[in-house]
């Protein structure tokens, strides 16, 4: 974390508008994970007409390059404890971590219907008790990940 | 304004907001997975307090959406084997990467390159969901979206995103 840190009574607020701009001009349910599938599903299909799910994707990542311009780059170097573990020749191994994590991560919020923002956020805003589930069952298992490789390495 | 303008509209927000709240460095993620910080959990705690205060004031209103006119609704779905079991899934990827969808987005945004490979394992990971033909889950049906014309759905061959009920 190199740039200063927007306070959390600020960010969390504006995070959740989203989720209600999204509601008051679409009716939509804010769910990143639905980004990509909109993206990947209509590219395998030799599409670019992407809805706004895919167009909320495009925005999320130039939205972060507006920031990270105006910050003055990236706000990490390296990549956390993934390179700080594995140095030397165990770099190698950082890549394929990452994308079998991210296959991980793109199938199960597919089948749980949601990630982070999909289920944590907008579900739960629609008290829906399938979000209540996955997101107390997808902070609990990423805690136990994290206390599990920290002990481990 | 069209159904993807304003996509885009709120994903430059999201983005920024994303971003300026640390949450792209796995540094960050990590630290509030073990309990260092608590700052992840004050952000997402008042994110969603917000969001399901403005969306019960949104439906309590009955107010249809600016764009199209739907009227703003869903239904709640009960929870199905397959929320738990894809979600067990997911938090081992985010609890190993340190990132979920959004964050993995801004990494790319900011140029930081490591997410990359981050990306093309979510893109693989979808699209092997999509191509086993599985039937998505959704936290909550929207009836009246279902029935409406909406970019996302006026596509042929695009498979049911109607999830059933039960598991």
């Amino acid at each position: 974390m190199l740039h200063s840190q927007l306070p959390w009574y600020l960010a969390g607020p504006a995070l959740g508008l989203c989720v209600v701009a999204c509601r008051l001009l679409l009716n939509g349910r804010l769910g990143v994970t639905g980004g990509y599938s909109e993206i990947v599903g209509r590219v395998v299909r030799g599409s670019l007409r992407f809805d706004w799910r895919g167009w909320m994707l495009v925005g999320i990542v130039l939205g972060a390059t507006v920031f990270a311009l105006i910050a003055g780059g990236p706000d990490f170097h390296g990549y956390g404890w993934l390179t700080a573990t594995f140095t030397g020749s165990e770099r190698v191994l950082v890549a394929p971590i990452l994308v079998i994590s991210g296959a991980l991560i793109g199938f199960g919020a597919k089948l749980a219907g949601g990630c982070t923002s999909g289920n944590g956020l907008s579900g739960n805003a629609m008290l829906s008790r399938a979000s209540l589930a996955a997101t107390a069952t997808f902070f609990g298992t990423a805690i136990a990940v994290s206390f599990i490789t920290r002990a481990l390495v | 304004m069209s159904r993807r303008v304003a996509g885009l509209g709120i994903g430059l927000v999201f983005g920024v907001v994303l971003s300026w709240s640390g949450m792209t460095s796995p540094t960050v993620i990590r630290g509030a997975l073990l309990f260092q910080h608590a700052y992840l959990f004050l952000f997402f705690a008042s994110a969603v307090i917000t969001a399901t205060a403005g969306c019960w004031l949104l439906r309590r209103l009955r107010l249809r959406a600016l764009i199209g006119g739907e009227p703003i609704g869903w239904d709640p779905q009960p929870p199905a084997r397959r929320h738990i079991v894809g979600s067990v899934v997911f938090g081992i990827g985010w609890g190993i990467a340190d990132a979920c969808p959004g964050p993995i987005a801004t990494q790319l945004g900011q140029g930081a390159w490591w997410g990359v490979w981050t990306l093309a394992g979510v893109v693989l990971g979808v699209a092997l969901f999509l191509r086993g033909g599985l039937a998505e889950t959704e936290p909550a049906r929207e009836p009246r979206a279902a029935a409406a014309v909406s970019d996302s759905r006026r596509s042929p061959d695009r498979r049911s995103r109607t999830a059933p009920a039960g598991p």
